[in-house]
């Protein structure tokens, strides 16, 4: 019985894999002819870079190059892997609890990972994370930190007053639809009846969620996930993806659907068909901070995006931040100690760092390369991240168009990409005459493994191709007023909380300790990817480093 | 009989229908750039191009003798009204209600006499050729001539050579087909010299009306202000404009009227000494906005003034204001002041990295009118105000007009009382702008006492006006808005809506 079965599963796997390795061959093959066709002339007299997270590491890690031999041997007691905000967020805890002896490795010549930002002579701007939301008022550790960083100044009544300059200026956000920009995101300009009342429905529905609590007192839907109710009923929601869930419900307007799509791409690089219900249904109903001075989930941002929160956690952390350091590897040693090795690829010198316990903060897909001679009981297969391609884009001037003016941010009805930015929109210059505008577009046509390599095959000019046509779509003659676009990849931008992933036995086994000396906290681990949970991910870890298996 | 006629008239077909449709194009355009609303301009002026076209070819057969000489005619006639239309619907322009009668008058006229020119011509011609081919000829010539003229126009024609150019081009134009014509039948017209004459005559003119286009249009530009431009100039961040009349001058900024010589010292008297008379121990004193020196050369009045700091965005409008003699009269050299300090500054900026307290403040931006200026009426900007703000100090606040904004007025006044300053609203009358506002805000533990005298010499300002402006009748109450904030910017809707009502 077991034999055919396993013949059969093989099989399958087997046309699966083939499959696969024929599209991407197709795919990338496509792209790789047709860039050396757009080579030969582009269409397109705008310059600019193409980047994104460092290749030579990847390939480093990927067991493409031979380590030089370690030459020197140190020790630290805590080590911290990748300093994006999990690991700086872990940094600072071991700090503010009087910790001294610790390092945080990161590979990049910079920290921040996905709220890294970038600046050129028009402004600054994000090229991944670019806003948070105003913190739920029962998180507290978070409201703390908020305060630590005067993003809260004070507080009127128990409740927050955050920041004047950091809650988004008005006008915040407009829609494009039926020819004209409207205000908010939510379809309604030339939107019919019928539509606007499953909207309507849909909202309300959520709404009510938002302010439910499950039989253990907590709330369904929490930031962080972690604090979400356990009432079965609605983790069973983790089961079935957010499009199944809809169908059932019998919401069928297609504005809805487009505004709920979007709505996962926006924040979990994928559609509908992929995310789980549960996921789909948490973006809606998790978010009930309040401020004494903006409306509910307010949004902050800066204009280099989340990369200020970063520099605000990475700023009283830099002696213990190591750029352009690499963690290769990592094996117990016979003492009970940890040996990470580590390469510095600027210097070609690789270390042997001896530590009482780590925190790898970086993704599981990365974790899977450093424990390898470790046993850690998981699949990682079912960890899905989205790839996305950031356009940083210095104009001069938008072209007029009808409706509302610019807003920060900007969304086109039916269009590939979730819109964009604009980072000039808390500046409080009353003049500009350019500014940069930050254009996302995720990369969900496809499965991300083949996203993914489409992604790293295309050039610059390829790019263009894609980002232009969809920007004149947006504001037709954009095109005279694009100084300069700076692209930017991410291979593997966001978890995706596809349907049994967020709560499943396999995450939860990825967020157990090993042995008590090595600890998780990449945001891969809370299914969603947000500043929040990265930022209590990291505590989490700190703390069970602290607390010593007390 | 001559081989070359066919072609030539053929040719004349085609300029005659392109120039025909052009005209209509042109009065089109300026209908819609003068009046608004381009599709019920077109619409109309199309209309009654059309329906004056089936007049001149009703009229066509009235015409019995001569029809050579009088396509000839007719044909130049075309060429100078249609030549001068642009020119001509320019300049009337600025008194509008005979603008439309001038519009539609000219319409019809060119309507009329290109109506006529199809039909004479067929007839010129249908002696002369088989009648079959003739009407499929010029038919298709003039669509043809219609089909490139209304691809040229928004194409080339606009963009590079403007309305009153082309006009002029196309009037030449017309007039050339006159002269070919001319010279082709000189033999079977009477009066052929006379008529050559007339053709060339007329290219001569509307020739020198297309050389002088340029002169003209900026001539039409002063007639939209009405009053003599006798200064324009465009900076990084605003077109200034000057006009005259009489002995008053005007200032626009983007066209909106920013002062009038002859009343202008009722609204900065009212903005400056309210608030300043109170204050008989200020030193110093921060103008932001204002770089027409004007509030300056109230608050120089005060001798017991030490400083006066002057930030404003644009280098050439306080340039402009330094240095124009017939402005440095208006402004008594205000600027010129070794007590003034003039800096060019985006006032949000740099009031951020001020630490200098001042005694009196005065904030005299544009209006709310969009987002950007809309922060600078912003809680947070009158927080930091407050913060540079000395303790018995005073600021005032042009508020716009209470009377058509009166949710606009009230929203700045509870902004500022809601950063914990006390407010003392008032309002005056200008007769340029209308009932216009402005609110004095202080520390609360120091409240604003009304001035029992004022310096000599003001002609709007005394204890009994300001008792008067202090009070606010019931069309112009207090109502209850919201606090403006940059995350909000209640207040440019407000605005937006209350003066969309009046413009
Ligand atoms: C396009 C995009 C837009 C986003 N927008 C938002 C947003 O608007 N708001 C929001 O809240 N969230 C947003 N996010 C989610 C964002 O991922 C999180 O907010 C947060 O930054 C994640 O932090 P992290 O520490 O979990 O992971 P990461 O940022 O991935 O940090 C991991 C770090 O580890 C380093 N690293 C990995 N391997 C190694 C190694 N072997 N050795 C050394 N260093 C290593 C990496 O270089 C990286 O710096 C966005 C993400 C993307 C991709």
């Amino acid at each position: 019985m077991s034999g055919q079965t396993s013949y059969k599963a093989d099989l399958s796997t087997y046309l699966k894999r083939r499959s696969f390795l024929l599209s991407v061959g197709l795919i990338t093959g496509g792209i790789f002819l047709n860039g050396c066709l757009s080579k030969i002339k582009s269409k397109y007299n705008i310059k600019g870079s193409l980047n994104g997270p460092n290749a030579k590491a990847g390939h480093i890690l990927r067991d493409k190059v031979k380590l030089p031999e370690a030459t020197v041997f140190r020790k630290v007691k805590i080590l911290i892997v990748g300093s994006g905000i999990s690991g700086l967020s872990a940094a600072r805890w071991l700090q503010k609890n009087g910790e001294k002896d610790f390092e945080v490795l990161e590979l990049e010549n910079h920290p921040g990972g996905n709220s890294h930002y970038g600046t050129n002579k028009t402004s600054s701007y994000p090229v991944g994370a670019h806003y948070i939301t105003v913190a739920n008022n029962d998180d507290d550790l978070l409201i703390d930190f908020l305060k630590e960083i005067n993003v809260i100044t004070h507080f009127e009544n128990n409740i927050p007053y955050y920041n004047d300059y950091f809650l988004t200026f008005e006008p915040e956000e407009r829609l494009l639809i039926n020819g004209e920009w409207q205000d908010g995101l939510i379809p309604d300009f030339g939107v019919p009846e019928e539509d606007k009342h499953q909207i309507k429905e849909f909202l309300a529905f959520v709404n009510k969620l938002k302010n439910t609590k499950g039989n253990d007192g907590k709330f369904l839907f929490n930031i962080p996930i972690s604090s979400s109710s356990t009432d079965k009923i609605y983790r069973e929601l983790d089961k079935i993806t957010f499009k199944k869930y809809l169908e059932e419900k019998g919401y069928t307007s297609k504005y809805l659907l487009w505004y709920l799509n979007y709505a996962c791409k926006d924040d979990y690089g994928q559609k509908l068909d992929k995310i789980s219900a549960w996921a789909g249904l948490h973006y809606f109903a998790s978010r009930r901070g309040n401020a004494a001075n903006a409306e509910q989930n307010a949004i902050l941002t800066w204009p280099e995006g989340n990369g200020w929160i970063m520099k605000q956690l990475a700023g009283k952390l830099k002696e213990h931040i190591k750029t352009s350091t690499l963690c290769y590897n990592i094996n117990l040693m016979e003492n009970g100690n940890i040996l990470a090795t580590v390469y510095n690829p600027d210097t070609n010198i690789t270390e042997n760092i001896e530590a009482e316990k780590i925190i790898l903060s970086s993704p599981q897909f990365i974790n899977n390369r450093l424990l390898k001679n470790l046993q850690r009981l998981i699949d990682y297969s079912t960890f899905s991240y989205s790839p996305w391609l950031i356009a940083n884009i210095t104009i001069n001037e938008l072209p007029q168009s009808k409706g509302r003016a610019l807003c920060w941010d900007n969304v086109a009805y039916n269009t590939a990409s979730v819109g964009y930015v604009n980072s000039a929109q808390q500046h409080l210059k009353i003049s500009e005459d350019k500014k940069v505008i930050t254009y996302y577009l995720p990369l969900c046509d496809f499965e991300p493994t083949v996203a993914r390599l489409a992604a790293y095959s295309r050039n610059y000019e390829q790019w263009l191709d894609i980002v232009i046509p969809e920007l004149e779509v947006i504001h037709p003659e954009i095109t005279q007023a694009i100084e300069n676009i700076d692209f930017w990849v991410w291979g593997h931008g966001m978890i995706a909380p596809t349907k049994n992933f967020i709560w499943s036995e396999n995450l939860e086994k990825a967020r157990a300790p090993i042995e008590n000396k090595i600890f998780f906290a990449h945001s891969d681990l809370s299914g969603i990817s947000i500043f929040e949970e990265a930022f209590h991910q990291g505590i989490k870890a700190a703390k069970q480093i602290l607390d010593g298996g007390k | 009989m001559n081989k070359k006629l066919p072609a030539l008239l053929l040719i004349s077909v085609f300029v005659v229908a392109t120039c025909g449709l052009i005209y209509e194009l042109i009065a089109g355009t300026l209908a819609s750039y003068l009046l608004g609303d381009s599709v019920t301009q077109f619409s109309t002026i199309i209309g009654v191009y059309l329906f004056s076209m089936g007049i001149g070819s009703w009229i066509s057969k009235y015409f019995e003798k001569n029809i050579l000489s009088w396509f000839i005619q007719i044909e130049i006639l075309v060429g100078l009204v249609g030549g001068f239309s642009s020119t001509v619907l320019f300049l009337v322009f600025e008194s509008i209600a005979s603008f439309r009668i001038v519009l539609y008058g000219f319409v019809s006229l060119t309507g009329i006499l290109v109506g006529l020119e199809i039909p004479l011509l067929m007839r010129i011609l249908k002696d002369r050729y088989e009648f079959k081919d003739l009407v499929s000829k010029v038919f298709t010539f003039d669509y043809i001539g219609a089909l490139l003229a209304s691809l040229i126009f928004p194409l080339l024609l606009i963009p590079h050579l403007g309305l009153v150019k082309t006009a002029y081009m196309f009037g030449m134009l017309n007039v050339a087909v006159a002269l070919i014509v001319c010279v082709s039948f000189k033999k079977e017209i009477r009066a052929s010299k006379y008529l050559q004459s007339t053709s060339i005559l007329s290219i001569i003119i509307l020739l020198i009306g297309f050389v002088y286009a340029d002169k003209i249009t900026s001539f039409s530009e002063s007639q939209t202000y009405s009053d003599t431009i006798i200064y324009s100039k465009s900076t990084p961040y605003q077109r200034i404009i000057l006009t005259k009349k009489n002995k008053v001058l005007r200032l626009f900024l983007n066209g909106n009227l920013q002062f009038s010589s002859d009343d202008e010292y009722r609204y900065h008297e009212a903005l400056v000494h309210p608030g300043l008379q109170a204050l008989p121990y200020a030193k110093h004193v921060l103008v932001m906005g204002g770089g027409d020196g004007l509030a300056v050369r109230e608050i120089l009045k005060y001798p017991n003034i030490d400083s006066i700091t002057l930030v404003d965005l644009d280098k050439g409008m306080t340039g402009l204001f330094q240095s124009n003699k017939m402005l440095l009269d208006i402004n008594k050299n205000a600027l010129l002041s070794k007590k003034v300090k003039v800096i060019n500054a985006d006032a949000f900026s740099w009031i951020k990295a001020q630490h200098k307290k001042f005694d009196f403040i005065v904030i005299d931006f544009p209006d709310p009118s969009n987002y950007a200026v809309g922060k600078l009426y912003t809680n947070s900007f009158y927080k930091l105000v407050k913060g540079i703000l000395s303790p018995r100090g005073l600021m005032v606040v042009q508020s716009t007009s209470p009377y058509v904004a009166p949710k606009s007025f009230w929203t700045v006044n509870k902004t500022l009382e809601s950063v914990g300053l006390k407010t003392i609203p008032y309002h005056n009358y200008v007769p340029s702008f209308g009932e216009w506002g402005y609110i004095i805000a202080t520390e609360p533990e120091n409240p604003y006492k009304k001035p029992q005298n004022y310096i000599p010499g003001l002609k709007f300002v005394s204890k009994e006006s300001v008792d008067l402006m202090l009070f606010f009748p019931k069309d112009m109450a207090k109502v209850e808005t919201e606090v403006n904030k940059l995350n909000n910017q209640i207040l440019v809707k407000y605005f937006e809506d209350e003066w969309a009502n009046v413009l």
